[in-house]
């Protein structure tokens, strides 16, 4: 091939790969976002009674006796302290999870109550998800940094 | 004391590169030997002070020096000698002073190079101090590793038990290795740019450095991986999180590059691609290493953070990267081109193809781990990006790579004509249909899981082949098994062997991914169920006393066909100091897969709750990228031999 010919050849390669990457990546953002709330964001922004159709993350602390274990299957409330929201989530909670921790949960919303397929709970005993901390300041629920 | 002289050989190393760099631009227009020669030793001075400073905080962290502010923050007197010492580099300050003692190593060893032209040794000495000047900088003003504290603990507050483990206490100076190292061809690559001059021998010289680092990145992302599955206890060995992608992007770059300089070395084109490549692998890796350490994006290894520090990063990174590159746009037009004529079906177009997939692969990772920041900065909207934007982007974009991975080898360079293509095409296809067709016969079988089956088996044919067609090249007689090796190392299998990595790599994935079996439930003493064919019984459950933890231990016997096969000890442990409990899930390593049982709450009334999983092939996730990495360090001495050859000839 001669290099004027290969000149095209690389810019037409280049064009095409870049313009099929594009599409992959607008169809898999349009389709696999997870959209975090706290439970006040969802109240206002859906009400109750609505279904969500996608994965939703939502994070808040744990509120205080609010666990309760039956078998494998754990109930537990969210709160930012305006708000409050059910959580059901079969599966083993991480090891930091526990009542008064913040930490975010992912699953779908159905009947005012959040399927959780994940809960997240970093791996630190003083650390607060940041998308938490944000949002419990936001509304005053924040209690300031504790000694780190 | 001893910790002020660590601080002062720090500080006096930070003074000695500013020296340097001084020195150096002031000499760089009219260089003689007695220049290069004075870098040279203050390479070597820079390189002890650091080594002296970094082993005095190492013995701080021995012998459980509490006045200083990270050991009683991150150690604990009754803590195991192996992680105090790996607790020097597990907080952010360590962790700077390992890097920087790796990069001032680096720069010694290239310092010790003698091929190399004393002009481009010139630059590349006073790029790497410059790095290393910036480095140091940041240290000092904003993460001293050496500060006191004001009323000293009788105890320290200890490390996250979650990073007490051998794999992750030797994951951090892996990936530093890796990272540092693609400093080494970025000086390089700010070298030819300054001097203006490149050719076949700069791409020779290049070459190993990239080989090793990109070694160092692949088994220090496989440890850290390594670590995920058999720490976090739910199975999962890659989460797309963005500290890992923080990692994989350098990775991705220096896969690129490790191909592009082929090109160049052979041919002498594509120059300015590799330069570009070159100063991208190093930008991903600060990229990486400030993502991590800056609290930008969150994840299990972000260090608390203040903003002093965020702006220093930004400072650096703007010198650091932003420099070069418009050095880049101003000088890479000197470079001139030989009129080069090839094929399109020829390696050159091939690797070319594998760069441009490459890149773009990267920047679907960087799009996937950036757009949240950016959307939250932008809209003030929370989002996520989970493992299901990578699988509809990442992993269409890499299954042609892999097609063309098996099949490139056969090409010719340039113009010639390949002899073997159809024929190995062919067998290809013959061996990949019966392949697709025995996958999707098993049970559980899906279409992606066949399709990755299919590429892993496809490759893995077309790396043999190879590896055959090569020795039958070389036309000898193969008379004793000691001249095998001899063989081996003439034609250079370097390549071969990473390629049979990605090979056993994807044919985990395809085990992990779609033929995973889970169990969960309740189970109590004498209990017993079964997991595919496999017979786990609860035998007892006991409290122990660790070093530093207490632990719940249940006893598993596990039974296939009858005959015993092992026990597995899933674990609870609490860990008094740090207040916080970890999981430790009981794994039985086996060739065609893992038995994994995690231990959860529960008591003797009720039992507890157990799951379970078998996971067919995971570990050779692992020892794929073992291999890859074993190709990549055997590419860097058989380079090593082949350079030696030709200083002997000429």
């Amino acid at each position: 091939m001669n290099p004027k010919y290969r000149r095209l050849f690389i810019i037409i390669l280049i064009v095409f790969t870049i313009a099929l990457a594009t599409q992959l990546v607008l169809i898999a953002l349009r389709d696999n976002i997870i959209y975090f709330f706290t439970p006040n964001e969802l109240k206002i922004k859906y009400g109750d009674n609505e279904n969500i159709k996608r994965k939703i993350r939502v994070g808040g602390l744990v509120l205080e006796n609010s666990v309760v274990k039956n078998n494998d299957i754990v109930n537990f409330t969210i709160t930012d302290n305006k708000n409050e929201i059910l959580v059901v989530f079969n599966g083993q909670l991480p090891d930091l999870f526990r009542e008064g921790q913040g930490i975010v949960a992912e699953g779908n919303f159905k009947d005012n109550k959040l399927i959780a397929t994940q809960v997240l709970a970093k791996h630190d005993e003083n650390y607060m998800p940041p998308e938490v901390a944000d949002a419990l300041k936001k509304n005053g629920a924040w209690k300031g940094d504790k000694d780190k | 004391m001893i910790p002020e002289i660590g601080h002062i050989f720090l500080i006096l190393a930070f003074v000695s590169s500013i020296m340097q760099i001084t020195y150096w631009t002031y000499n760089t227009k009219n260089l003689n030997l007695l220049a290069l020669d004075i870098l040279k030793n203050g390479v070597l001075i820079n390189c002890l002070f650091i080594l002296i400073s970094f082993s005095i905080l190492t013995y701080s962290f021995v012998v459980s020096d509490f006045s200083l502010l990270i050991v009683s923050n991150n150690s604990h007197s009754l803590k195991p000698m192996l992680y105090k010492i790996s607790g020097t580099w597990g907080n952010h300050e360590g962790s700077l002073l390992l890097w920087v003692l790796i990069l001032s190593s680096f720069t010694f060893w290239v310092s010790k190079k003698k091929q190399i032209n004393n002009n481009l040794l010139f630059s590349i000495l006073g790029v790497q101090t410059l790095i290393l000047c910036l480095f140091l900088a940041f240290i000092l003003f904003t993460s001293n590793p050496f500060e006191r504290v004001e009323t000293i603990a009788l105890e320290g507050r200890g490390l996250n038990p979650l990073l007490q483990d051998p794999g992750l206490a030797f994951h951090p100076p892996m990936l530093y290795i890796g990272y540092v190292g693609l400093s080494v061809s970025f000086s390089f690559a700010v070298g030819a740019l300054i001097t203006g001059k490149i050719n076949k021998e700069w791409a020779q010289q290049i070459r190993p450095w990239i080989s090793i680092s990109w070694s160092a990145l692949t088994l220090g992302i496989a440890l850290g991986s390594w670590w995920a599955y058999y720490e976090l206890g739910w199975g999962g060995w890659w989460f797309w999180d963005p500290v890992e992608n923080a990692s994989f992007m350098p990775w991705l770059i220096a896969t690129a590059l490790l191909h592009s300089i082929r090109i160049l070395e052979k041919r002498l084109i594509f120059v300015n691609w590799c330069i570009l490549l070159s100063i991208l692998g190093f930008s991903f890796s600060l990229l990486g290493t400030f993502i991590v350490r800056s609290g930008l994006l969150t994840s299990v290894h972000s260090f608390a953070t203040d903003p002093s520090r965020g702006v220093f990063i930004l400072i650096i990174m703007i010198i650091s990267i932003g420099g070069p590159l418009i050095l880049y746009a101003l000088k890479s037009s000197i470079f001139k081109e030989p009129k080069v004529q090839f094929n399109l079906l020829s390696k050159e177009s091939a690797l070319l193809i594998n760069n441009l997939f490459f890149t773009t692969a990267t920047a679907t990772v960087l799009i996937g781990t950036l757009y949240p920041l950016f959307l939250d900065a932008l809209s003030g909207a929370k989002i996520s990006i989970g493992p299901a934007y990578y699988n509809a982007t990442f992993a269409p974009i890499m299954t042609p790579i892999i097609l063309l991975m098996a099949i490139a080898p056969f090409l010719n360079w340039g113009k010639g004509k390949s002899k073997n293509l159809l024929k190995i095409i062919a067998l290809l296809t013959l061996t990949s249909l019966i392949a697709a067709f025995s996958l999707s016969t098993i049970n559980g079988s899906s279409i992606f899981a066949i399709i990755c089956g299919t590429l892993s088996f496809w490759l893995f044919v077309g790396v043999i082949s190879d590896f055959f067609v090569k020795i039958k090249e070389t036309k000898l007689k193969i008379t004793k098994m000691g001249s095998i090796f001899l063989y081996i190392s003439k034609i250079g299998i370097g390549m071969n062997v990473a390629h049979l990595g990605v090979a056993i790599f994807l044919a985990g994935i395809t085990g992990e991914q779609f033929f995973k079996t889970e169990f969960s439930g309740r189970k109590n003493i004498g209990d017993t169920f079964y997991i595919e064919d496999k017979l786990l019984e609860f035998k007892n459950f006991q409290t122990l006393k660790g070093p530093n933890y207490q632990s719940e231990m249940a006893t598993f016997t596990l039974y296939q066909n009858n005959k015993f096969i092992g026990y597995l000890k899933p674990e609870k442990r609490f860990y008094p100091t740090e207040q916080s409990q970890t999981t430790e899930a009981a794994i039985l390593t086996g060739f065609w897969g893992d038995t994994y049982v995690v231990l959860g709450d529960g008591d003797n009334q009720s039992g507890w709750s157990i799951r379970a999983y078998f996971n067919p092939l995971v570990s050779w996730i692992w020892s794929g990228a073992f291999f890859m990495a074993l190709g990549g360090l055997l590419s860097f001495f058989e380079h090593k031999n082949i350079t030696k050859k030709n200083i002997r000839l000429t």
